[in-house]
Parts: structure tokens; sequence; C-alpha cells
């Protein structure tokens, strides 16, 4: 008895320091955005004025903030689909097949990811300059040589695919390499057996790999929504700014616009809560549609 | 048991971390709210008057002309002009002001450097950082009411000198809509480093061709077409922030200066008016001599490429402040290039052109514990030894008989207004903020649509008003 006492008494304290600090820095600070959001504010005065939920009110017409949240969709689920599919090719040929230059191949496919989203942005901005950029040089192959110019930063039906692009180059190498490690941890004697089965690399591919990667893969799809999210906002910032004419507008950028910018703060707040339901819904969805029953090997 | 003792201890030890070091973070704050006034009070050697009490007594105290002691918080904005002639003046101001201390910060990106202290309580005495950035701060403490007047600051003595410092600003500066914000005639900004934007080309490239440089629209379609055939764009633009001073001077050129003052004011219908439908209907015209590559670039990671175009002659017109030059210093250029610029040709025949004159702000907050001595150093941004020191880095302050010393193609861009255009100074009037959108987004950044055919005119009209009236609102 003495003993479970003081053993609670050792848990709790040993608890404490951590669940203090995620009180304190996480559970507060989102309470106080929420609390914000019903305030009219321009982030400095004393003068806040109480405005109940008038701000969500105002968002449900804005149609800038809706195209902003189109975009923010868009973002997500073009790259999570395609970062994960190419992830997924590549993490099972490296670890799968063997290649000449493995470990290059698999350097090379993590740069991006240790590069600054400011330096991927100039990088991209070569890329797409419309005269001397290495993809309408390419086009240019095909389409004549006074062909006009593809605009991949200035059209607005194209820009946003630009973005994709990009974000989708940055990622691909992590979520390679986590795929990696855990297909290094299934078991050879799987493959052995399948291949006197006679099942080929595809088959082996969907019936094996796949199943028991498959706690890993739905734990970065929870990554992708976060970080769609997140890294959106940067590649936004540094390479077109929601620009041209704010056809690349996701909603944290529209959020910070709106709290600096246009000095609405507690409006931009009520898009910060948005934002947090959002992906917080959006997680929870995910996280229940790939809910499988884990396979022991 | 004795191990179970010791990790007890070590756990309680750390909860007790935690709790200091969050303990912590509040103190700063509010000391520091305290703190100024009894900084204020100690070197003063006067009794240690409250913050408060400090601002009604210092209309007397401005008579007396008393020996200002303390230490001045002063944040800058490090713009193209670098940040060395700001620790300069400093010192000189500290060695003009003796027992004064200036604690001075500078940085391209001031806002996010001072506002997290502000949020806290701790605000900078003065700050230099003008209207129409990102972050918005300037605008923000308009919109907050979180300026301090500064009318009382035009009246006083410029140190060192026996001028008042609204004699030594060049007049007109002191009557827009960029220095009092509110439009009801107190002076909330000081009008520092000016420069007047208009058109840059390449003076060499017309030289070459024999094109003259077109001084009404229809000069310059006429202009466009002929460069068009030799493979020249006639108009790029960075981005669309620059439209700001472009269109405020076309529509300062439309309709005369009380009709600008009316787009500036928001009032009901103007942006459906013949005068300024005159200056829509030129931009779109302006969209279809646009370089075809321009909207592309027009964003902060390209906006270079569209400088370069002026500079390698495959467009010729640019609108710009008086920085282009410096910032394309080390740019390639084609063989005969010559900086030309000129103002923004008239919109109606026989009328003037226009130069819209932009110029950085110096405010200081409401909250600024040192108001006196701040009001100081605002006063003595304008005696000539501060000036000579900023003119030294190209920063050109809008003080009286500061163009005669002006030297190389500085004295032609400032030389803009004697030339005949008419300057054109304001911005949009402060009001309570409107949720979801601003004036700047519907007029600049439509520029982008216009270009690539995305909007029509009439829609780009309906939007502006739709936001303009919006507008209107809040500031009643």
């Amino acid at each position: 008895m003495k003993n479970t006492k003081a053993k609670k008494a050792f848990i709790v304290t040993c608890v404490a320091p951590a669940t203090l600090l995620f009180i304190i820095f996480m559970i507060v600070p989102t309470i106080k955005v929420f609390n914000m959001s019903l305030y009219k504010w321009g982030g400095f005065s004393n003068t806040k004025q109480f405005v109940g939920l008038s701000n969500f009110k105002l968002l449900m017409s804005d149609s800038n903030f809706f195209r902003s949240f189109q975009n923010t969709i868009l973002l997500i689920t073009l790259v999570t689909i395609v970062t994960m599919a190419f992830a997924l090719i590549f993490a099972a040929i490296l670890s799968r097949e063997k290649i000449v230059g493995q470990n290059f191949f698999r350097i090379v496919f993590y740069i991006p990811n240790i590069l600054s989203v400011v330096v991927i942005s100039a990088i991209f901005s070569a890329i797409y300059d419309p005269n001397n950029g290495l993809l309408n040089s390419i086009l240019s192959i095909f389409r004549g040589k006074d062909a006009t110019p593809i605009l991949w930063m200035g059209d607005q039906k194209i820009v946003i695919y630009s973005l994709v692009i990009a974000m989708i180059w940055q990622a691909i190498g992590y979520y390679m390499v986590m795929y990696m490690a855990s297909m290094a941890s299934v078991p050879e004697s799987l493959y052995e057996s399948a291949n006197l089965e006679g099942a080929g690399r595809i088959r082996q591919f969907f019936d094996i790999t796949l199943p028991l990667i498959w706690t890993n893969i739905r734990t970065t799809l929870t990554f992708f929504v976060i970080s769609s999210i997140n890294l959106s906002f940067l590649f936004v910032k540094a390479m077109t700014n929601g620009g041209p004419d704010g056809a690349t507008e996701v909603f944290l950028s529209y959020m910070y616009q709106q709290a600096y910018t246009n000095s609405s703060y507690g409006y931009g707040m009520a898009i910060g809560v948005l934002v947090f339901l959002f992906s917080f819904a959006l997680s929870a969805v995910v996280n229940a549609a790939t809910k499988r029953e884990p396979l022991e090997f | 048991m004795k191990k179970k003792t010791i990790s007890v201890l070590l756990a309680a030890a750390m909860v007790i971390g935690t709790f200091a070091g969050c303990g912590s973070s509040p103190e700063p704050a509010a000391p520091a709210e305290e703190a100024a006034p009894a900084e204020e009070a100690a070197p003063a050697e006067e009794e240690a008057a409250p913050a408060e009490e400090a601002a009604p007594a210092e209309a007397e105290e401005e008579a007396a002309a008393p020996a200002l002691e303390g230490t001045l918080k002063v944040a800058a904005f490090e713009g193209g002009y670098g940040a060395d002639m700001w620790t300069e003046v400093c010192k000189a101001f500290e060695a003009s002001h003796p027992g004064v201390t200036v604690e001075l910060t500078v940085d391209k990106k001031i806002e996010d450097v001072i506002t997290p202290g502000m949020k806290a309580g701790d605000y900078p005495d003065v700050v230099h950082c003008a209207t129409g950035r990102e972050a918005g701060l300037t605008e923000t403490l308009a919109r907050e009411k979180g300026l301090l007047p500064l009318t009382d600051v035009m009246e006083m003595t410029v140190p060192g000198e026996d001028v008042k410092v609204k004699d030594k600003i060049v007049p007109g500066f002191l009557d827009t809509l960029a220095t009092n914000p509110y439009g009801d005639g107190v002076t909330y900004y000081a009008p520092m480093f000016y420069s007047p934007c208009g058109l840059f080309y390449d003076a060499g490239l017309l030289e070459e061709k024999g094109w003259t440089l077109p001084t009404t629209w229809d000069e310059m379609w006429e202009l466009g077409d002929k460069a068009k055939a030799e493979g020249i764009s006639l108009f790029t633009y960075p981005t669309t922030g620059y439209f700001d001073a472009f269109m405020f001077a076309l529509l300062a050129s439309s309709g005369g200066s009380s009709f600008f003052d009316e787009c500036m004011t928001y009032s009901e219908g103007v942006w459906e008016s013949e005068d300024a439908r005159k200056v829509f209907d030129i931009v779109a015209k302006l969209a279809e001599y646009t370089e075809p590559t321009t909207v592309a670039n027009a964003n902060n990671e390209s906006f270079t490429k569209n400088q370069q175009l002026i500079l390698d002659d495959k467009a010729i017109f640019c609108p710009n402040g008086t920085w282009l030059p410096g910032e394309m210093a080390d740019a390639p250029r084609s063989e005969n290039f010559k900086w030309g610029f000129t103002a923004i040709p008239a919109v109606n025949a026989g009328g003037a052109g226009c130069s819209f004159c932009w110029f950085e702000q110096m405010w200081i907050p409401a909250a600024a514990e040192n108001q006196d001595l701040a009001k100081e150093f605002v006063a003595y941004m304008y005696s000539d030894e501060a000036a000579a020191i900023f003119a030294a880095s190209n920063a050109i302050q809008p003080i009286v008989g500061i163009g005669e010393s002006l030297e190389g193609d500085n004295q032609l861009f400032y030389s803009v207004y004697d030339s005949g255009a008419t300057a054109v100074m304001g911005t949009f009037a402060a009001t309570t903020p409107v949720e979801g959108t601003t004036m700047a987004d519907a007029l600049f950044e439509t520029v982008n649509s216009i270009v690539s055919g995305d909007k029509t005119v009439d829609e780009w009209i309906a939007a502006v008003t739709e936001v303009s009236d919006k507008y209107r609102a809040a500031m009643e």
C-alpha cells in the first residue's frame, strides 16, 4: 500500500514537468487563439472590442478565404497522393532491387529535404523562368523555338500546380527514407517463399510490402496533412506571395495577410481557429479511414 | 530506497525549474514599464514623475528648454540606404545632447524585431518605418489610435538652429494623408526620406532609335506600336505593389488634387466616375503593351528580372522609385545604357504630368516612455547636421533647399518637379480595419489579372467600388 502510494507520487512528479510545459505552451495559447477570434482587435491597443462570432460570420461570406481554402485542399490532396506514390515506388525499388549506386540515389533523393525553402524557391524560379528556364527550354524542343513561353508562375490556371511540383520534389526524399526504414524490417523469408510460389515483383509489393508497412503509412498520412498546411505557407511566401492576384493564396498566408498587413488580428485568429479545427478533423478522418488490424510478422 | 529519494528529488528539481522558467517570462514586461520612469527620474534629478504626468507637462518644459537626459530607444527600418547612417546620426545626436544615450535598433525587418516587445508593453520611443510595408505595423498603429500627435514637434525649434521644424520642411509635405492619416489636420507622421516615383527607361535606347520621350498617352501608344515592330515591349513593372505610386499619379493627373483626395477618402461613386474610368482604361491599354513574361516574374522572388528587361532593352518603361539604379547597380546592361526618368504623362490633353512623391515616415508610439526626448530626436532629424549624414547615403529628406546639394543621377531624379510635373502625395485615409479586404489588393494586385486577361476593366472597377464602400463605412 505504502509502496503504491510512493509509486504514484513518483509518477506524478515525473509527469508533472512535461504536463505543465504542454499546458503552458500548447493548451493555453490555443485557448487564447479561440478567445481572440471573438474580438475586433488590431493586435496592439488595449481597445479590444468583443464582437462574438461576427468574425466567423464575415469569414463565411469572404470569397478570398474560400479561394485560399480551395487552394489548400488542392495542395494537400495532390501533394499527398503524388508524393506518397513516388516515395513508395522509389523506396521499394531502392530497398528490394539491386541497383548500382543505391546509396547515391538515396542521398540525391534526400537532399531537397535539407535545403531551406528559400533555396528551393530560388531553384524553382530558375526552372520556371519563362525565357531561360529549364522547363521552357526543354519544352521548346517539342513546341518550336518561337512558341509563346508558358508562364509557369504567371498563368493563374497553372501557378498552383507549379507550387505542387516544388512541394513534391521537396518532400519525396523524406518519406522515401521513412518507408525504406520500415521496408527493411520486413523479413526476407516472406519474399523468398513468395518467389517460390511464383508471385511477381508487383504482386509482392501489394501483398507483402504494403500491408506490412501499413502502420508507417498511416503515420505519414497525418504528417502529410500537417506538413502540407505548414509548408504551403512557406512556399507561397517565398515563391509567389499569394499572387498573381491571389491565385496561390493558401489559408495560412491569408491569415498572415489579414492579421498583420490588414491589421485585423481578431479576424486572423478566426481563420486560425478554422485551420486548427480543419486540420484536426482531417487527421481524425484520415486516421479512421485507414484503420486496419496490424499484421504481425 | 535511497535511489528513489534521489529520483524524487531530481523530479522535484525539474518541476521547480519549470516554474522558475515560466515565472521569468512575464517578469521583463512588468518591470520594463516601471523601469522607464525610474530611469527618467534618476538621471534627470527631478521628482520621480510617472510617465503619465510627464506628457501634459511637456509644453511648459519645452518653453524652458530643460536639459533632456536619459536613454532613448530608436527603432529604424534599414532600407536601401543602409544602416550606417542611422548609427552616425544617433552618435551625432548623443554628441549634441550630453547625458543622452541612444539605444538603436536597425533591421531590414524592423517590425519583426520590435513587435514582440511592443505586445508586451515595451515600446520604442521613436520608430522610423514607412507605410505600405507587408507587416503593416505603421498602419496598424494608426488604425488602433496608437500614435502620438506630432503637431507640437512641428512648432519646435530645430536643435542647434533657430528655425522651426515646420519651416524647414518643404511646403506641402505636411498637408497629406501620408502625414495626417485621419485627414483631420493633425500630423502623426514626420516625413522622412522622399523619392519621386515615375517611369524609368533607357535614355540611350531612345536616342539610338531616334524616338522622342512621350508626354501624352497618345504619344505613348504610338511609341508602343513603333517599339512593338522592333520586338520591344512598351512597359513592364517589378510587382503590382509599384502601381500605388503609378495609379495615384494618374488619378491626380486625371481629376486634379481634390479628386485625388476624394479617392483617398473613399468618396461615394468616385471609382465609377469619368475621371477614374480614364485611369482604369489607361492601365488596361498599357496591359496590352506589357512585356508578356512580366506577370510570371512579378513576385518577391523574381521582380528583378522585370527590372532587368529595362537594362536589356526588352521593355522601355518601368514604374519605380529613385532607389532603382542603386538596386540594379551590379546588373549587366546594354551597351549604350543610360538611366532616364520621367513623370507619368498627363491624362488630359494639355494637363500636367504627375509624379507621385513617396516618402518614409517617422513616428512616436503613444505608449513611448521618453516622449520629450523622442520629440527632440524627431526635431533633430531636420537639422542640417542630420540631413548631411543622411544625404551622404543618398537618403534625401524633404528639407527646403536640399535639392541644390544633389549630384549625378540624383539631380536628374529629384529635378522632375522642376520640369513641370505636379507632385502627388498621400495615401488611403486610415480607418478601422475592414476584415477580408484591402484597397491595395483590389486596386493594384488586380493589375496582374488585367495583364493576363483573367479580369475585365468593369469587373475591376466593380471590385474596387465594393471595397471602397466598405472602407467609407469604416471611416465614419
